[in-house]
């Protein structure tokens, strides 16, 4: 899948948008960035392979004064839904670019592999092979090993929304029952070694917000309650439990929104696993409200409705 | 158990204006037993709480957290305990992911004229509080407010 | 006594671990997949053989520090009268830190200038970094990203540091170039170190030379005003920015500050935390105005501070160590590198 028939989709696209979101090389063969294109002889840059990671449609609300065109991956698709379902963008002013996607690279996987050495260069090979080339020499890795978690359960490697479509559409292989697997695994530990888990994850975390700012269904962005002084929910400490606050906020204001493109998770220098507290509200909505983020423009989010019967939810007892 | 009361524990309340906490004043002007490791948060819907609140006061030294509204269709606002039970139940699920037992949160249902409900759910929930013990060792508790 | 030493392969744990019989030792350790520095402990995983994820600075700039704390005591008899009692941080122990880069060490003498090279300088900065030995090790290869001989440093700079390791193919060759640097050479295996010298030369000069730079041939020139104060070009080279702050909490330079008091009921902490330029609140006024509203204008200063103000205020020292954590890990990596090389003009 060549990025050419890409390049003339945005081309047209071009003509009537103010800008294009797509990828270009980053700073190294690795690194894809985001590129904001508005002028036609930027659209040679555009790439497209699996190093593009970005999920471009986090910029949309930003852009909201603007004709935005946007390239997106199945996953990243869904956040262009949910911001349907929540009237947070106008569609009829976004163009959807959307790229049927076998899977992206995990940087940080893939970086592990070759001991963290430089990136000199990066081949994908037709058969979804990698060679990544260090001063150490070149090493081969499939795709599939480097892969971040998300992409191994995909169900939606074809966007769910776009206007073009760069390639075939593909369908998805995975099993549904497999998405909440790894939720399911956890709770099978103890209350004590998730805690102890937990602790341990949470106790890296330097407050950089990166998890929250690259998140696209974090919208509050300057106005986020973590850094209010009135109220004051959290302060400037960087202890454990202003920590642990902080990623419950942005996980409850994500229960039933989170599209679960992984940026979170992907972004944070420090390597804290936040994604699967968010999994773990998707799991629960979707057993309790048969809700799935980012799917069906029409559905509302669980947290913004109610059922005057709630067939799941019992009362508890004490 | 001895007879001597155990140490008072710290329950936090957040009782709905319009019913529980009429509940629990009820629960007092008839002079029913209660325990009283609970302090009371009055707010105005069981829809004003905030899930964040249970954590915060979780995280804050509090050993448990009880959140009582309208029952189910009595709402003073119509809707604000159904949406109120969707939130909460939500929290109900996710905290158990996080070490923290689900037991040390309780939601109901509480109209003012329930007194003896009220006392009963008290005295259950402060005793379940009671089995599992504090949440924070002494000084982790006072670091982290 | 010899200003040079080194520690076989097999004595360098137990090296280590003297030394943290003495002090309070803080060593790269590998958590999950991120590298980090900890207070030295048997249990940890340590980590050489790549820079750490965050750079040792919090050891002595913490994330959140205690300047002093206070209580009010009111007078039993005379409930109006309420006394303030204070009581101040400034007990600091002695700390190593094994295992910085020499941009790391290099980043403190950023942070020596405004912080202790002053009329006043800053008694909990200054009090941890005379308290402080840094011992940094030579980089065995650049990482992705870094750009260390482009900013006047290299992967075995000296600047900042108070003994530099080298590690050679039997060991670790230790050259002491402090008094301070000196007291390591006498922690536990070190022996002689002359031999070895040779070999550690050669090692520091193959791996200068494989450092990019991002800036040409010519080397970083002088920023071009007419650019640095383009609204466009900014606008454009940071559309993609999301303006969280992980280039400046990794950031070995960055050391700007925010002062609050943190009070429940009649106690409380005055307590100084890392803050950054690329939030939108660092520069929020009280009257609500926000003279640096755009995430365009937050990031010109701080490639402005690192690469025009600070080099102006002392001598042209670029305030960049050339680490490469703010390309390597940024969320949509953004390059501040190639922004610089861009500004430098025709």
């Amino acid at each position: 899948m060549g990025p050419e028939k890409m390049k003339e989709i945005i081309t047209d696209v071009l003509k009537d948008v103010d800008v294009v979101i797509g990828y270009k090389q980053g700073f190294d063969k690795l690194h894809a960035t985001p590129c904001f294109i508005n002028k036609a002889e930027q659209i040679e840059e555009i790439i497209w392979s699996p190093v593009c990671v970005q999920n471009l449609a986090s910029f949309l609300p930003s852009l909201k004064a603007k004709k935005v065109g946007v390239v997106v991956k199945g996953c990243d698709s869904r956040t262009i839904v949910q911001y349907m379902q929540e009237g947070l963008i106008d569609r009829s002013k976004v163009v959807v670019v959307g790229i049927p996607c076998t899977g992206v690279v995990s940087v940080k996987k893939v970086l592990d592999k070759v001991n963290h050495q430089p990136i000199e260069d990066v081949v994908f090979e037709a058969d979804g092979a990698i060679l990544v080339k260090t001063p150490a020499g070149e090493t081969k890795l499939s795709l599939a090993d480097v892969s971040p978690d998300k992409c191994s359960t995909c169900l939606y490697p074809t966007p769910v929304v776009y206007d073009h479509l760069a390639a075939e559409p593909i369908k998805s292989v995975k099993a549904p029952e497999d998405v909440y697997k790894d939720v399911e695994e956890f709770e099978g530990k103890s209350l004590e070694e998730r805690k102890v888990y937990w602790e341990k994850e949470f106790d890296r975390c330097i407050r950089c917000y990166a998890c929250r700012n690259a998140c696209p269904m974090c919208v509050c962005q300057d106005s986020c309650i973590a850094e209010s002084r009135d109220p004051h929910w959290i302060s400037q400490k960087s202890n454990l439990s202003e920590k642990f606050m902080f990623h419950m906020i942005h996980s409850i204001h994500l229960a039933g929104r989170c599209v679960e493109c992984g940026e979170c998770e992907r972004v944070c220098p420090m390597g804290i696993p936040v994604n699967a507290l968010k999994k773990k509200l998707n799991h629960d909505m979707k057993a309790l409200y048969n809700y799935e983020p980012g799917v069906n423009p029409e559905d509302k989010p669980p947290m913004y409705t109610f059922s005057v019967e709630e067939k799941k939810i019992e009362e508890h007892k004490l | 158990m001895s007879e001597i009361a155990p140490k008072e524990l710290r329950i936090v309340g957040f009782l709905c204006n319009w019913c529980s906490y009429g509940g629990a004043d009820t629960a007092g002007v008839s002079r029913f037993r209660q325990p009283t490791d609970l302090r009371i948060i009055r707010v105005p819907c069981s829809g004003r709480v905030d899930p964040l609140f249970i954590v915060k006061a979780l995280l804050n030294g509090a050993d448990g957290v009880l959140v009582s509204g309208c029952h189910p269709r009595d709402c003073h606002y119509t809707d604000g305990n159904f949406y109120a039970r969707r939130r909460l139940e939500m929290l109900k699920q996710l905290l158990p992911y996080l070490g923290i037992d689900e037991k040390r949160f309780h939601y109901t249902w509480i109209s003012a004229s329930e007194g003896q409900r009220w006392q009963k759910t008290v005295t259950d929930f402060t005793n379940q509080i009671h089995k599992l013990g504090p949440l924070h060792s002494t000084t982790e508790a006072h670091s982290g407010s | 006594m010899a200003d040079t030493g080194f520690i076989p392969k097999e004595k360098w744990g137990a090296f280590i671990e003297g030394l943290s019989t003495k002090a309070q030792v803080y060593v790269p350790c590998l958590e999950g997949d991120t590298v980090l520095f900890r207070p030295f402990g048997k249990e940890k995983t340590l980590c050489f053989e790549r820079p750490a994820n965050s750079p040792p600075k919090s050891v002595i700039f913490p994330q959140s520090d205690t300047l002093f704390s206070f209580t009010f005591i009111k007078d039993p008899d005379n409930p109006q009268k309420t006394e303030v009692e204070l009581k101040e941080h400034l007990d600091f122990p002695k700390t190593i830190v094994i295992g910085s880069r020499p941009c790391d060490a290099k980043g403190f003498t950023v942070y020596d200038r405004p912080y202790t090279e002053t009329d006043t300088p800053d008694p909990y900065y200054k009090g941890r970094r005379e308290k402080t030995t840094i011992v940094t090790m030579t980089c065995n290869s650049p990482s992705a990203g870094c750009f260390c001989t482009a900013v006047g440093g290299s992967p075995a700079d000296k600047e900042g540091s108070d003994a530099l390791i080298t590690e050679v193919e039997k060991g670790y060759f230790i050259e002491a170039l402090t008094e301070k640097g000196k007291e390591i050479l006498q922690g536990p295996g070190v022996e002689d170190g002359k031999a070895y010298q040779g070999d550690a030369t050669k090692k520091q000069e193959a791996v200068h030379s494989m450092v990019k730079n991002p800036f040409g041939p010519k080397g970083l020139g002088k920023v071009s005003p007419e650019l640095f104060d383009n609204d466009e070009f900014w606008d454009n080279a940071v559309s993609k920015c999301v303006s969280c702050g992980a280039c400046t909490y990794l950031c070995p330079t960055c050391y700007c500050f925010n002062i609050t008091d943190e009070q429940t009921s009649d106690k409380g902490e005055r307590i100084r935390t890392w803050d950054g330029c690329m939030y939108v609140h660092f520069t929020l006024e009280a009257s609500g105005h926000n003279p640096r509203p755009t995430k365009f204008q937050r990031f010109k200063n701080r490639v402005g501070h690192k690469f025009s103000f600070y080099p102006e205020k002392y001598n042209g020292v670029i305030a960049c160590c050339g680490c490469g954590r703010c390309i390597r890990y940024c969320p949509m990596s953004v390059d501040i590198s190639e922004i610089v090389s861009n500004l430098q003009g025709a």
